[in-house]
């Protein structure tokens, strides 16, 4: 009896929200939107207003899948802005250029994505090369190859080329959609696949893992080629939403991504994380810009807001260690 | 606060002619779910070099962080030269004089030694310009006086282990020491630097120094010290006179009881079948190797340290791979390139650094268990949760892991626990062949028992085992037989019933004019 008691005191729930980092979330993700429905009833607790939020989620929770998968695995990739612009100039020059027909060109968005994750993958795998410098040098390589093959970016993409960001499903727009069933899989995958199971052995102690007959090099390669999959697919997707492939797409799409994943449970240590933690933090993010918007704060002070973020939620992150 | 101010008013008088150096009076310390200091009172006078020894977990490291500085007590009070004495951090403690040797480096491998030993209070010029050159004469004279020479501009990186060592100790000594604690000094130094260190020590003992030494190795204790504490589950269990005391009277009060390892007398029968057999193996830095293990065999690779032991494993294992030579199974040649092959094959190793190779801290034991069994607790590419769950959980009973549950990280267990869950993470392949590199090190007395037991089973199961230790009496309570290696070569084979540690060691020593007599030469 006396447990019971216990465990439903103020103190043990201020305490399992502390360290629980989903449960954090959902508490802040509650109290902004009740702080919201007071103080700006007219605009924030309206379907359409939720639907902005949730689609928002799209391109950021899509991303965020493959870098919690990267991160729990010890590394992470910064040139998924760069690859997801790329990507959808690809399919767009495809489609509309050359003319092929828009599945083509939606496979070849995603299939740019791919490669960019394994030359990213063997550079970091095969010569070594830290993750940090390989991903920050194909970051600034893909922008200025992007620039060279299309320099102002493909307008006005075929009428067909839209049903792939644009159908709408149940009130809201398929890239949602494609994002809830890669977070499941994700998810699924993370939570209850051997093969992904090996990413938190990884992350935890790479030696170790090697030496207990873990791939290692095998599965960081896997892990990239991931990424960049997924970073293809979300530029395509968004140069068929916005039916335009722009060329400065998804430009900083990596801080607010990492930063999504940290707010989610993973640590740039590696060896934890999970995907509906990344999934969390990501609706936390859009929420966050959605109340910037609402409040009309000016446009820069966003970045500036989500660098906050970040800094905050490694702190939290270090201190939760330096406790232990 | 007014519990403050009466603590120092009960400042004790010291009962003998000398004031102690450092008094520690019931002091208590308490970390989430474990006492780990529970009223300890601890003396050391001037001059004294004082031991402190006892199992891991007893609370040896606590107690010396708490003097250090690092840590802050619970409850207790300490004296320094009769003054009462309570470090707010690590940095209070040094300027009161007190200079703690870390286990681990505390050292910046790019700078240099001269910038090691004077981090952070670098003699400057006026205008604030580092003085380099006072840096470098005066570590050359700390050096110097520690019996090496080396170039204080070398960066530490560079250095062996055991010269690192010496630096962190030169280190200490360049400030203005009155108690001077080393936890673990020796276990990176070869016999002859060991010697030398404790010239130094005594050295600094007869100036008036006083000197706290944490140590595992009793042999040590009783060449050096002048009195020894032994500490238990965070409590003083004795403290005695060197020469009033027995080496197995310390061990039965650092475990509360007696204990020794027979020799085991359980041999495998001479037409057991083969499982290993190493045939003129190669694979730098291990020049000739040939041996054989057969089922239900165990034989230990003894030898100094660096004659390539661990790496002949690796080589086995498929983690180094051998230039020429055979490496069969069962009479089956086999060529891994990856641990994985290793394994399929058969083979299991438990690597000698458990903590960088082996485990995953921050994960629970049932994670530390399963990697390496992934497919035996999926269905296809599906992890089923039961199955991790019966694995560990048959993982704790089997090998009597002490742990609150499954879950638990293994950061948190004893040394001789997370050997365990080593050992079970492995024992769950039924491998044929079982490396072991260095079981018990860093393993309290009463776990190395439990560890040997489980060796012993095994072998009796079948499994061939191949155990590397450099702990000589360990080689002879475990071993069927003995393979000697020196110098990358296995040199010589022993029954373990005809051999001793004298004949191990002649085998084992170097005959070739070596890099490790030439450093004893100069020692």
């Amino acid at each position: 009896m006396k447990k019971q008691t216990e465990k439903w005191s103020i103190n043990y729930l201020a305490k399992r929200i502390a360290y629980d980092r989903p449960l954090l979330l959902v508490t802040l993700i509650l109290i902004i939107s009740i702080f919201m429905t007071i103080k700006h009833p007219e605009a924030f607790p309206h379907w359409d207003n939720f639907a902005a939020v949730l689609l928002d989620t799209a391109q950021a929770g899509i991303l965020t899948v493959g870098m919690m998968i990267l991160l729990v695995g010890g590394v992470f990739d910064l040139s998924i802005g760069s690859t997801l612009a790329f990507a959808g100039i690809v399919a767009g020059v495809v489609v509309k250029d050359a003319g092929a027909p828009p599945l083509i060109a939606f496979l070849a968005g995603m299939l740019t994505g791919l490669i960019v994750g394994v030359i990213n993958g063997l550079i970091i795998t095969r010569f070594r090369i830290n993750a940090l410098i390989t991903t920050l040098a194909m970051q600034g390589i893909l922008r200025g190859v992007t620039q060279i093959v299309s320099p102002a970016g493909v307008a006005n993409l075929p009428h067909g080329f839209k049903p792939f960001g644009q159908t709408m499903f149940l009130g809201l727009q398929s890239p949602f959609w494609i994002m809830i069933i890669i977070a499941l899989a994700g998810w699924f995958a993370m939570s209850r696949m051997r093969f992904f199971r090996q990413f938190y052995y990884i992350g935890s102690n790479s030696k170790a893992a090697a030496l207990s007959g873990i791939k290692v090099e095998r599965l960081t390669l896997v892990g990239f080629a991931l990424m960049g999959l997924l970073a293809g697919l979300a530029g395509t997707l968004l140069a068929s939403r916005l039916s335009n492939a722009v060329v400065l797409a998804g430009s900083g799409v990596e801080l607010r991504t990492i930063t999504a994943a940290i707010l989610g449970g993973a640590s740039l240590s590696g060896g934890v994380g999970t995907i509906p933690g990344a999934f969390l933090g990501v609706l936390f993010m859009s929420l966050i810009q959605n109340m910037l918007i609402i409040t009309r704060v000016p446009v820069f002070w966003q970045s500036i807001v989500v660098g906050i973020i970040l800094l905050v939620a490694i702190g939290i992150d270090q201190l939760g260690r330096s406790r232990r | 606060m007014s519990e403050r101010i009466e603590q120092i008013r009960h400042v004790p008088q010291p009962l003998g002619a000398v004031m102690p150096r450092l008094s520690v009076q019931h002091v208590t310390k308490i970390f989430p779910g474990v006492v780990a200091l529970d009223d300890v009172s601890f003396e050391v006078l001037p001059g004294e070099i004082h031991a402190m020894v006892g199992e891991n977990g007893a609370g040896k490291s606590t107690l010396m962080h708490i003097i250090a500085g690092v840590h802050s007590p619970d409850r207790g009070e300490m004296t320094l030269d009769g003054l009462p004495y309570l470090p707010e951090d690590e940095k209070a403690a040094q300027k009161a004089g007190i200079a703690m040797v870390f286990q681990e480096g505390s050292l910046f491998p790019p700078l240099s030694i001269a910038e090691n030993i004077f981090a952070g209070r670098q003699p400057v010029k006026p205008g604030g310009r580092i003085d380099f050159s006072t840096m470098r004469t005066q570590s050359r004279e700390l050096l110097r006086d520690l019996g090496v020479d080396l170039n204080p501009s070398t960066p530490v990186a560079d250095l062996s282990p055991s010269q690192r060592q010496l630096v962190e100790i030169a280190k200490a000594l360049s400030q203005k020491v009155r108690l001077l604690i080393l936890d673990e000094p020796t276990s990176s130094l070869t016999i002859s630097e060991a010697r030398h260190l404790f010239d130094v020590l005594r050295h600094l003992a007869e100036r008036g120094v006083a000197i706290i030494y944490v140590s595992h190795r009793l042999a040590e204790v009783f060449e050096i010290a002048h009195r020894v504490t032994v500490l238990k589950d965070g409590k003083v269990t004795g403290v005695r006179q060197i020469g009033m005391t027995t080496p197995d009277e310390l061990i039965s009060l650092e475990v509360g009881r007696e204990l020794s390892f027979d020799p085991d007398t359980a041999r495998a029968p001479a037409n057991a079948p083969l499982i290993l057999e190493v045939e003129n193996l190669v694979a730098p830095p291990v020049k000739h190797a040939s041996l054989k293990v057969r089922a239900g065999e165990i034989v230990c690779l003894a030898g100094l340290v660096g004659a390539g032991r661990t790496e002949l494993c690796e080589a086995i294992f498929g983690v180094r791979q051998r230039t020429t030579g055979k490496v069969c199974i069962e009479g089956v040649e086999i060529f891994p390139k990856h641990a994985m092959e290793a394994m399929q094959a058969g083979i299991g190793m438990v690597p000698e650094d458990r903590r960088e190779a082996g485990l995953f801290l921050a994960m629970s034991i049932a994670a530390n268990v399963t990697v390496g069994n992934l497919e035996k607790v999926s269905k296809g590419a599906v992890i089923i949760n039961k199955e991790v769950e019966r694995l560990a959980k048959d993982s704790v009973e089997r090998l009597k892991i002490v742990t609150p549950g499954i879950d638990r990280e293994v950061m948190f267990l004893s040394g001789g626990n997370q050997q365990k869950v080593l050992l079970a993470r492995w024992l769950a392949r039924k491998p044929k062949l079982l490396i072991v590199d260095e079981p018990t090190r860093g393993v309290d007395v009463g776990a190395k028992a439990d560890l040997y037991a489980i060796l012993r089973n095994l072998a009796k199961e079948g499994v061939a085992l191949l155990v590397v230790s450099s702990d000589l009496p360990e080689v002879l309570a475990l071993a069927h037989r003995i393979v000697v290696m020196s110098e990358g070569v296995t040199v010589g084979e022993l029954d373990a019933r005809q051999a001793d540690e004298i004949t191990i060691l002649q085998m084992a020593t170097p005959k070739s004019n070596s890099f490790e007599q030439n450093q004893a030469a100069r020692a």
